[in-house]
């Protein structure tokens, strides 16, 4: 209690009121009988540099929320849709070319048939769609096709899917940013060299963005996705246009065209056309794994705002599609125009438009790692909460946003571009393949969702959803089989290594777990162990007078140890411990190999070894008394010994160590001698501090 | 009520009594003084009896007074709006509230006031209300509860 404030007068007479001081207020909130909620100051950082600290972080990163502003960081559609589509939008600025690009080696006359395969993707992006917004509504707490698996195929499945995405969302963070940094780099050559550092600037930007917050990276990354959906639906519909009045005519080749081939158009042909232009399903299911970012009613509009993207994708892209047919676009290799950049030089005429249009084209594929950003820490999270991943994956950051996926998230994804010098063409084999995984497991787990809940219309749910299932397994083996030896092979040791690894997490925290559980409804006995106190001292001073006083509060059997390569030291110790402290025994331990940790653990062993066989150990407490340093630098000055011998003690079995410290402001004037109470010990301060 | 004469207050005490309609009243003070800026202070008085000394310790280890006052900064903080908070122990519970006021030269002073009836049916307003009406040097506003369906 603080001392109470005196009475105040009021304005009649004898009116008095007493001012209480609240001394929690500063801290603290009583929320109920019993509970507190720490207020900011609680969490504040009490020394200079901590303060310091804080404001450079509140500067880069923004001031900490509290938990309770959680639904105020969520989602509208409209801020949802940038952060969660900018992947799978971006997708539809290069699917068709990598349609083309197959297509081309069977001639120029099979060109057309691009049309059929973009309208083919376009139907599995509306079946995985269509799945995925089932999933929203099935399973708002998040973790898309992860929790599908898991509830439907089983846990071992989900994790599958879980890894198939972790990989997959490192490497749209590792490729987009070194696919932007090419653009670049063909722009502005200068910057060549500098690409893997350039990709890792790039790679911390968007982490720090995504650090100060979901909204606030949404709001951050807005405008360039609805910027790139503004701008390609401009020249689809220009393009549309066009072609009805008779306008669009066949552009002469482009620099770089790729070289008609003379392959046979199969069916294996076709196929490989239509798995390189499922890239465009790439980024679908970031949604269903973040529906509790958005604002309630959560799981419907997380569901709306995936069939937006679905149709903005879809659009854009067999627009896309159809409006270069008609113009005659061409595959070209890496160095030439995209079909993106042939369409809108061909409707736009290259002026401001087809600027902008590449410009918007270009800074969408920038931000396509956003998305990663925020679907693999969610779906970290989730893991975590599984006990599939560490526990801190669950945790959120000052800014709500889960701090530790996303530097991790960021970390792998910057040693990629490091392990691949951010060259595109070695890391894109390695992109979109566990996607694939990911959507056929999600898809046969909606088939078992729908089969064991037998709701209306179960049969032909179920059915889109197996034929989803048998598409994308396809599309996976076609595109694992294709990228293979390019490097997908890695994928898929990635793939099995991270599943092993999140299952020896969840076997190491069951184990734990299955130690720690009490049983249910037992009552705590009382502990009926014996307790002793060892006091490791060196010297007699007033932080091990400190620690007696606190070892007397434990115990009564307490000894002191006094390890010493001196024997001359020892005696005038053991003389001055005498004195000080005659009721408790002072072992001195003379260390002719001048060690001073080994000496204090072998007495320890020694005295277990003593107890009697047949009586349970006892529980030894280690007082280890330490001077509190003030600055940085006297910290290095002091208790170098004492941190050794706690490391030294650390798990050793039936033993805690305590550390007492003693700080400057605990000294007190020592009491006159007639003064003292009895039973006060007061130590010569002629001891070292340790 | 025309803009012109929305009366503008630079200091308003809001007592809190620790019944349902506190956090209807702190609501309304932040509503009400949202963009003039004024100081907020809520005060929580716990009446002593004569059989304890003024300054006894009984307000400060009452958790229940101190969730009082800890309730309306809870409020104040969601609608991100500045809050003071005083706790007060004295003999008469109108008296400390109209002298805190006084002594913070409020201009405005907001009680709540619980819809509760006597035996028989009377309305009771109890001691409080009527004292700082009577007494308060500033603008006083009561905001009474909604009748309970059984008394309507």
């Amino acid at each position: 209690m603080t001392a109470p404030n005196s009475p105040l007068r009021g304005r009649k007479l004898g009116d008095r009121r007493v001012v209480v001081d609240r001394p929690h207020s500063a801290y603290f909130r009583y929320a109920g009988a019993g509970v507190m909620i720490a207020k900011a100051a609680a969490s504040a950082p009490t020394t200079a540099f901590g303060r310091r600290l804080a404001r450079v972080r509140a500067f880069i990163f923004g001031k900490p929320l509290s938990s309770a502003q959680e639904i105020e960081e969520r989602l509208s559609k409209k801020l949802a849709l940038p952060i969660f589509s900018s992947d799978a939008i971006s997708s539809s600025a290069y699917a068709t070319d990598e349609i083309l690009r197959v297509l081309v080696l069977a001639g120029l006359a099979w060109m057309t048939w691009s049309i059929a395969v973009a309208a083919a993707i376009a139907l599995m992006l509306t079946i995985v769609a269509f799945s995925y917004r089932q999933v929203c509504r099935g399973y708002p707490s998040g973790g898309g096709a992860y929790v599908v698996a898991r509830e439907n195929l089983g846990p071992n499945f989900g994790l599958i899917a879980a890894a198939a995405l972790m990989v997959d969302y490192v490497m749209t963070v590792a490729v987009s940013s070194a696919s932007a940094l090419a653009n670049l780099a063909t722009a502005f050559e200068a910057i060549a060299p500098y690409k893997v550092e350039l990709g890792a600037l790039v790679i911390v930007l968007v982490t720090a963005a995504n650090l100060r917050g979901v909204r606030e990276s949404g709001n951050i990354f807005a405008i360039p996705t609805y910027l790139f959906v503004g701008m390609a639906l401009l020249a689809v519909g220009v393009g549309l246009v066009n072609t009805a009045t008779g306008a669009a005519h066949h552009l002469s080749p482009p620099p770089f065209a790729e070289q008609p081939g003379v392959q046979a158009f199969t069916m294996l042909l076709l196929l490989k056309a239509f798995a390189g232009g499922s890239v465009a399903l790439t980024g679908v299911e970031a949604i269903a794994n973040g529906v509790p970012a958005f604002k309630p009613p959560e799981a419907k509009n997380a569901a709306n705002t995936l069939i937006i993207m679905a149709l903005l994708l879809g659009t854009i892209f067999i627009g896309l599609t159809f409006v270069g047919l008609q113009y005659g676009v061409m595959a070209t290799t890496p160095q030439g125009p995209t079909v993106l950049g042939q369409v809108g030089s061909a409707v736009f005429g290259g002026g401001f438009l087809f600027i902008l249009l590449q410009i918007s084209a270009a800074l969408i594929l920038f931000l396509a790692c956003n998305t990663s950003f925020n679907a693999f820490p969610r779906l970290a999270a989730i893991l975590a909460n599984d006990d599939c991943m560490p526990r801190q994956f669950a945790f959120r950051g000052d800014r709500l946003a889960f701090s530790w996926g996303i530097v991790v998230l960021a970390a792998v994804a910057i040693g990629m571009l490091y392990a691949f010098n951010a060259s595109v063409d070695a890391l894109i084999p390695l992109y979109s393949v566990g996607v694939f995984i990911c959507f056929t497991l999600s898809q046969a787990g909606m088939v078992v969702h729908w089969r064991k809940e037998r709701s209306s219309g179960w049969a032909w749910r179920s059915m889109v959803n197996g034929c989803g299932a048998i598409l994308t397994g396809v599309v996976f083996v076609v595109v694992a089989s294709e990228k293979f030896f390019n490097g997908a092979w890695m994928v898929l040791i990635f793939i099995p290594s991270l599943i092993a690894m999140m299952m020896f997490i969840r076997h190491q925290y069951a184990s734990s777990a299955r130690q720690l559980t009490m049983r249910p409804g037992a009552a705590v006995p009382q502990p009926h162990r014996h307790n002793r106190v060892v006091i490791p001292i060196s010297g007699v001073d007033r932080a091990v007078v400190q620690a007696l006083n606190v070892a007397r509060s434990i115990t009564t059997d307490i000894r002191a140890v006094y390890v010493s390569d001196d024997p001359h030291h020892s005696d005038s110790i053991r003389d001055l411990w005498t004195q000080a402290v005659p009721d408790v025994p002072l072992v001195l331990v003379e260390s002719p190999y001048r060690a001073l940790i080994a000496p204090v653990v072998a007495y320890l062993d020694v005295l277990d070894r003593s107890w009697p066989n047949e009586q349970e150990k006892p529980i030894t407490f280690v007082l280890i008394p330490e001077y509190v340093a003030r600055s940085w630098w006297e910290r290095m000055l002091y208790n170098q010994a004492a941190k050794r011998l706690r490391a030294a003690l650390l798990g050793r079995p039936h033993t805690v160590v305590i550390n007492v410290p003693y700080r400057r402001d605990d000294a007190r004037p020592p009491a006159a001698p007639e003064e003292q109470p009895a039973g006060t010990l007061v130590a010569a301060d002629n001891g070292r501090p340790h | 009520m025309p803009e012109a004469n929305t009366p503008v207050f630079r200091r308003a005490v809001i007592a809190l009594s620790g019944s349902a309609i506190d956090a209807g009243i702190v609501r309304l003070a932040l509503e009400v003084t949202r963009h003039t800026h004024a100081e907020l202070i809520a005060v929580h008085v716990v009446e002593l009896d004569w059989t304890q000394p003024l300054d006894a310790d009984v307000a400060e280890r009452s958790e229940e007074a101190q969730r009082v006052l800890d309730a309306a900064e809870g409020i104040a903080e969601l609608m991100h709006g500045k809050l003071e908070s005083v706790l007060v122990q004295a003999r008469d519970v109108g008296a400390a509230i109209v002298d805190e006021a006084a002594a913070r030269e409020a201009d405005l002073l907001i009680l709540g006031l619980p819809y509760r009836t006597r035996f028989g049916g009377d309305f009771a307003i109890g001691r409080a209300v009527p004292y700082a009406l009577k007494n308060a040097p500033c603008a006083v506003w009561v905001v009474r509860e909604p009748m309970g369906e059984e008394s309507r």
